[in-house]
């Protein structure tokens, strides 16, 4: 069956040639997705490389300049028993708790970045731990926290 | 009402389930009455999820806070249109869309089929209802809608500021309207598995549920990414983000079914890959709302999170599984008598469209679940960004384009280099000037030049085909060169329909790839009365004024535009503030052009200083993505259209059918 064999080696050639694509691409663009802690825990090995950081906006850290885009803030990995629910009702953390600071200039704040906010943060870790952000993503969930308990007020 | 909805909700349930038994043993035991009291189940059951959906949306207009969705995602100063969409706005309230969708076309294919498809279509009846059970019984016992609050809350949470959108209203039922149809042609193709009636009857059966559902994902993407583009105020509208790729993959294979099932139609071939198609495209949608909902990958904009994940992969696996052992089964009867002759055909040339397009959705499916499988083999997370989707697909875009100007021109079975010559020299001349043009034009970048190039291609062979159709009719019929067009058109739309699909498919492919490219960048911090440059306009920031409402509070920039010194047009960026759940929202300015978009986003306000920062956005040619994803619905609609002669066709090979036996000996003999 030469005709056979001749299509199955030119289908062949096409599933060849993307996968080489998929495996160049993931070469090329392939960047760590880590939490807080994990960062923390390797933290010399990451050393300049670019990351995807998960963390939660620690409040009281935040400080946002409106003319020159820049925006700071602390974040931390959030406590472990709201794992499960993320988002839905952040569990609170304090000042003290700031694992890495955060700067990203040039991009508007997020409008659902806020303190308490899970977010991904896209950037370098440097030396003294803070992260040179190129984009603060949020996460936005559809339930907020209510400020009073939502049920009966 | 919660009452009312729930009650429907359980007889539903019942209702679907007696369906299936009914319509298996009816079409096993050749039972013509069982047969017909599971069509009406099916429309008890279809009446009865109308009903839940009805109490719900009388819940929410009232704002019955009572009941803890209508809570959740409304509030008393919520306006009414939001209200309602607020049904799909939250989880149980969007899958109870589904299941309504899902009841109504199961609905509308029984009434379809009461004197047609006698063998497939019990199963395929059967097959839809149990999925309905699935979604009904996640309403009932998982995730119920008509759950009341321990105490009525005084106002509502409100719908999150993001979805109080005009595109946010409307991208949800397109896209599920879209998922939801594929439901059908995969339950016929399930039905012509266990029936074993492997003929293209299933294909002609659901020809317009693939075309339709297609339709539909189209749009929904299209409404998606126009969301992103006016909402979420980065001044793109794609960012291969889970959610998105979700409804993308779907999308792809339901392109590569549309065009194999032609194979078969014509030449019998690929019974087996269409078989397989349309298992991945049911599945790709199940598998969207799972990663959508589970949590599993996680994904900036998932608006609905919950522990509906395992539920749902257990449902995929189950789903999987059966299908794919029923194809393995009915494996040694699906082969086929032909077989691919040349390169140089248009089964070949179809062959590999369809190769690319399940290639483009492996990638986007490799690429998202990428996280999970890194972690999975090497113990870390890994993820590959919007640079990856774009280094993969960039180039097998550039082949599909290609293959989209090559394959329909290209004669079946085999093809001469003499012919070829001259079906393709005057498309290939004129991609090659237009290429030419744009590089004497000043364009240096390999990709763009290729783009241009090969989208005149296409629109060059799309332009020969109609020219040649057109001065048939003309020798025929005289008609008169527009009377032809018409005619020519309305008497083969879905093959007409299909050349505008890829008009609009070229405009689109220009727009995304102009705006990937050619895309500049501002930021600018003014004081009021200032000017400033953007591109060849000029910007003059007027100040700021704010509006309140009970819902919302708005701070406007005035902004006004001029080009070569006269006055253009007045753009209104603006920040929201949404009292009810305190949050904040940007609103962009956009002034579109089919040159370039103009994209105002009012970045900060520091309201010690007064200055104000804008972040501007200028993005050439995005027009023509709306555009062409507008002619591409249009075509669809071209080629969805009733036409009197395949009508006639699908009946005559309808009636052929019943007269030769299924393929394999009919089930009730064992049974």
């Amino acid at each position: 069956m030469p005709k056979k064999l001749r299509f199955a080696i030119g289908a062949g050639l096409m599933v060849a040639a993307i996968a080489y694509l998929i495996v160049t691409a993931v070469r090329n663009t392939a960047e760590y997705y880590l939490t807080v802690g994990e960062v923390k825990a390797r933290q010399t090995a990451l050393d300049g490389q670019m990351l995807r950081v998960a963390g939660r906006v620690v409040p009281g850290t935040i400080s946002w300049n409106p003319a020159t885009l820049t925006l700071a803030f602390g974040i931390a990995q959030p406590p472990a028993q709201d794992a499960g629910a993320a988002g839905l009702r952040p569990v609170a953390i304090t000042a003290g708790a700031a694992v890495f600071h955060v700067i990203c200039h040039g991009q508007p704040k997020p409008d659902m970045f806020a303190p308490g906010r899970d977010v991904i943060v896209e950037g370098r870790l440097d030396r003294d731990g803070v992260i040179e952000a190129r984009q603060v993503l949020t996460s936005c969930p559809s339930k907020y926290a209510p400020k009073q308990p939502g049920a009966a007020q | 009402m919660p009452l009312i909805g729930q009650l429907a909700l359980a007889l539903a349930l019942i209702l679907a389930a007696y369906s299936i038994v009914a319509n298996v043993v009816g079409a096993r035991r050749s039972i013509p009455t069982l047969l017909a009291s599971a069509r009406h189940a099916v429309w008890a059951y279809c009446a009865m999820v109308t009903a839940a959906v009805a109490a719900l949306s009388v819940s929410l207009l009232r704002s019955d806070f009572s009941l803890e969705y209508v809570a959740s995602y409304t509030s008393y100063s919520l306006p009414t249109f939001y209200k309602i969409t607020a049904l799909w706005g939250g989880q149980q309230g969007s899958l109870l869309l589904w299941t309504w969708l899902l009841s109504l076309f199961t609905a509308i294919a029984a009434f379809q089929n009461r004197r047609r498809n006698p063998e497939i279509a019990p199963y395929a009846l059967a097959t839809l209802a149990a999925v309905a059970i699935f979604f009904l019984g996640m309403l009932n016992f998982v995730t119920r809608p008509f759950d009341m609050l321990a105490a009525v809350a005084r106002d509502g949470q409100d719908l999150n500021p993001l979805l109080q959108n005009y595109w946010m209203a409307i991208h949800p039922p397109s896209l599920y309207t879209g998922y939801v149809s594929a439901s059908v042609p995969f339950a016929f193709a399930t039905g012509a598995l266990i029936t074993g009636r492997l003929d293209d009857s299933w294909i002609r059966s659901t020809r317009r549920w693939a075309i339709f559902s297609w339709f539909f994902l189209t749009l929904g993407n299209l409404f998606g990414a126009r969301w992103a583009y006016e909402v979420l105020g980065w001044g793109g509208y794609w960012a291969w983000d889970p959610v998105e790729n979700a409804a993308f993959m779907p999308w792809l294979v339901m392109t590569a079914y549309l065009h194999s099932v032609m194979i078969q139609e014509r030449k019998d071939m690929l019974k087996v890959w269409n078989l397989a198609l349309i298992g991945m495209a049911f599945g790709l949608t199940l598998f969207g709302t799972f990663i959508t909902r589970s949590g599993v990958i996680s994904s900036v904009h998932s608006f609905t999170q919950s522990g509906l994940g395992p539920y749902f992969l257990t449902f995929l696996i189950v789903v999987v599984a059966a299908y794919a052992a029923l194809l393995i089964w009915r494996l040694p009867k699906l082969r086929s008598p032909a077989e691919f002759e040349s390169y140089l055909s248009r089964e070949a040339a179809f062959l590999f469209n369809n190769l690319i397009l399940v290639g483009i959705a492996f990638a986007v499916f490799w690429g998202t679940l990428f996280p999970v499988l890194s972690e999975a083999v090497r113990g870390v997370k890994i993820t590959v960004g919007p640079p990856f989707f774009d280094k993969v697909n960039a180039p097998l875009a550039l082949g599909l384009i290609f293959l989209m100007g090559f394959g329909p021109l290209i004669a079946w079975r085999r093809s001469s280099l003499d012919s070829l010559a001259r079906t393709f020299a005057s498309p290939a001349i004129f991609g090659l000037v237009t290429g030419a043009c744009a590089f004497v034009a000043g364009l240096r970048q390999w990709y763009v030049l290729a783009a241009l190039s090969l989208g005149a291609f296409v629109l060059g062979t799309i332009v020969v085909e109609f020219r040649r159709g057109v001065s048939a009719r003309r020798h025929l019929v005289h008609d008169s060169a527009p009377a032809a067009l018409v005619n020519l058109v309305a008497k083969n739309n879905r093959r007409y329909g299909g050349y505008i699909i890829h008009v609009g498919v070229v405009m689109a492919f220009v727009g995304i790839v102009a705006s990937s490219f050619f895309r500049t960048e501002i930021k600018k911090s003014v004081h009021e009365g200032e000017l400033f440059q953007v591109g060849p306009y000029s910007l003059q920031y007027l100040g700021i004024e704010t509006t309140e409402t009970p819902h919302v509070e708005t701070s406007r920039a005035r902004i006004e535009v001029r080009r070569d010194g006269k006055p253009i047009a007045m753009m209104l960026p603006a920040k929201l503030f949404f009292k009810r759940n305190q949050q904040p929202a940007t609103a962009v300015a956009i002034r579109s052009t089919p040159a370039a978009d103009l994209y105002v986003v009012l970045a900060g306000m520091d309201d010690q200083t007064g200055l104000v920062t804008f972040q501007i956005f200028l993005t050439p040619l995005v027009f023509w993505l709306w555009a062409g994803g507008l002619v591409m619905a249009f075509g669809t609609v071209i080629a969805m259209w009733p036409n009197v002669r395949e009508r006639a066709a699908i009946a005559a090979s309808l009636r052929a059918a019943a007269e030769t036996p299924a393929v394999d000996e009919p089930l009730r003999r064992r049974a």
